[in-house]
């Protein structure tokens, strides 16, 4: 498969500074994002030790396939997801430390999304309420959880879905990086298909655009970074009131070999959209 | 001001404001609130504000404190609720603001919403054992743990029967699929089901499912005991307690 990406962030149309944090690691396939939180600048070094201790981390694990890992990882797990796992744990941990040496930056925090594709295989890392996507046959699913109250009671059946966007607590997280000295760390593999679309986004995406415009979005536009773009300017336009990035990854069909040709014919013509055409 | 009063047979024994220390309940005499009962603890239960919610906790009493008929080691109370201990129980008058800690100013006391915040673990398990009790007092079964499967009927497949485990569980031909379709012109990537906060949603791959015969018209919300019929392939949805 043919892997393209884009990303954008924005400080939103309120605040005064960007607290996210987002890196693409081109050469690894590597999608890294984080929110974060506490006071003056606090928010800032949270988010961007998260993203750089994680693409530290798995530059050494691709270097160095036996470099030690932490926390405890289920038997069915990959090597790449088993390394985005320890990474999500290293990256707590130095921000619980630097937290704890430094008074000032008592109570910051990040979420963190990691999303790392080996061929078609996805590993997912994921703590906090910054969001994975996939839009596949025009349908949006979110493949992460979000570790917020409000998530948490309509998975309890306390709230429902839409008495929860309403909420005024949802900017109350139940996990964050580096607010305890351990954090549990959600993983998820998943199968890529050719002609998927991949999001990984901040909440102020998802507090501003529904999904349904985000799906239209990243159909209407095949070009991930100017999808990335357009969704950016979309939460903007509804209000900006928090900051926004956001990290689109395109799948498409490899273009050689008879039988891929074969078959993105027939999906062209069954489609009738040229966004299968290679790029 | 908030208050509690302490009823007997629907008479009143005693009224007592609730201010910005815990109300201590219980036999010894030393208490704020004295419940004169041998069922009664020496130092029972107590009642306080916390973080703008009224809260009452039972000190390890031998014959529990119940709210509401729901025994109860904490709970958040709302106005109107009645703690019951012994054969007293204790009405709950919760208008009235919440005091003022000690010492603070009242602009700490209430967190800036749009701040995104981290409940540390006790006020976590504070609000998720409100919760629970919420969930409790809304019939839905919060502690019972849900096992989704998916039951094969008809139709070749790896396995007769799968547990949905993931945020995506594929149906298809794919080596990688969860729940393998075997056979000629099978598609890749039949159909998906979705888990999201408030349930499981099946949603189209290269077909469309039927679902309890009628092809879905999106992603569908999956209940207990669905039909679901894909390529041929009858499955079965249920939810396993």
């Amino acid at each position: 498969m043919q892997i393209s990406s884009g990303g954008a962030t924005h400080v939103g149309m309120v605040r005064t500074n960007n607290e996210d944090c987002f890196r693409i690691v081109q050469p690894l396939q590597l999608f890294v994002l984080a929110d974060g939180m506490g006071g003056e600048a606090h928010g800032e070094i949270a988010s961007a030790l998260a993203v750089e201790t994680v693409v530290k981390h798995c530059m050494e694990g691709q270097e160095n396939p036996s470099a030690p890992l932490l926390g405890e990882a289920a038997p069915a797990l990959t090597p790449k997801t088993r390394r985005i796992l320890s990474a999500a744990h290293l990256a707590n941990q130095k921000i619980f430390k630097s937290a704890q040496e430094h008074p000032e930056q008592q109570g910051m925090g990040a979420t963190l999304t990691v999303a790392w594709i080996n061929g078609a295989q996805l590993s997912i890392a994921h703590v906090g309420d910054s969001r994975v996507y996939l839009l596949r046959n025009g349908m949006l699913q979110q493949l992460t959880s979000d570790h917020s109250l409000v998530a948490e009671q309509v998975r309890r059946g306390i709230l429902t879905a839409t008495e929860a966007e309403q909420s005024n607590l949802q900017s109350v997280l139940l996990r964050a990086l580096g607010t305890q000295p351990e954090v549990e760390v959600d993983v998820e593999q998943v199968e890529m298909f050719p002609r998927d679309t991949l999001l990984l986004c901040s909440d102020g995406l998802t507090r501003m655009v529904t999904e349904p415009e985000i799906a239209g979005t990243l159909q209407a536009e095949p070009d991930p970074q100017r999808a990335a773009e357009r969704l950016v300017e979309h939460a903007n336009e509804s209000g900006g009131v928090d900051n926004v990035s956001v990290i689109v990854v395109s799948f498409k069909p490899e273009s050689k070999g008879w039988f891929s040709w074969l078959r993105r014919g027939a999906r062209q013509s069954v489609s009738g959209n040229g966004s299968a055409g290679g790029h | 001001m908030a208050k509690l009063s302490l009823m007997f047979d629907a008479k009143l024994v005693k009224e007592v404001p609730i201010g910005a220390r815990p109300v201590r309940i219980g036999r010894s005499p030393d208490n704020d609130l004295v419940v004169d009962n041998l069922a009664v603890s020496n130092d029972h239960a107590r009642v306080y504000f916390e973080s703008g919610r009224l809260v009452v906790e039972d000190r390890g009493s031998l014959n529990g404190t119940f709210v509401n008929d729901l025994r109860i080691e904490r709970a958040t109370l709302h106005d109107g609720d009645s703690i019951w201990i012994g054969k007293h129980h204790i009405k709950v008058d919760a208008t009235g603001d919440a005091p003022l800690p000690y010492g603070s100013p009242r602009k700490q006391s209430a967190p800036l919403i749009n701040e995104t915040m981290v409940l540390d673990t006790k006020v976590r398990r504070d609000m998720l054992q409100q919760a629970a009790a919420m969930g409790e007092r809304t019939q839905f079964a919060a502690g019972r743990l849900q096992v989704p499967t998916i039951v094969v009927l008809a139709g070749k497949t790896d396995a007769k029967e799968y547990v949905l485990t993931n945020k995506l569980t594929t149906i298809g031909k794919s080596p990688m699929a969860t729940i393998k379709l075997r056979g000629w012109f099978k598609p890749q990537m039949a159909a998906q089901i979705n888990q999201r906060d408030d349930g499981y949603y099946v949603g189209p791959g290269d077909k469309t499912p039927l679902l309890n015969g009628v092809a879905i018209p999106g992603p569908t919300r999956l209940k207990d005991g669905d039909l679901l019929e894909v390529c041929g392939v009858r499955l079965n949805f249920i939810v396993r307690e």
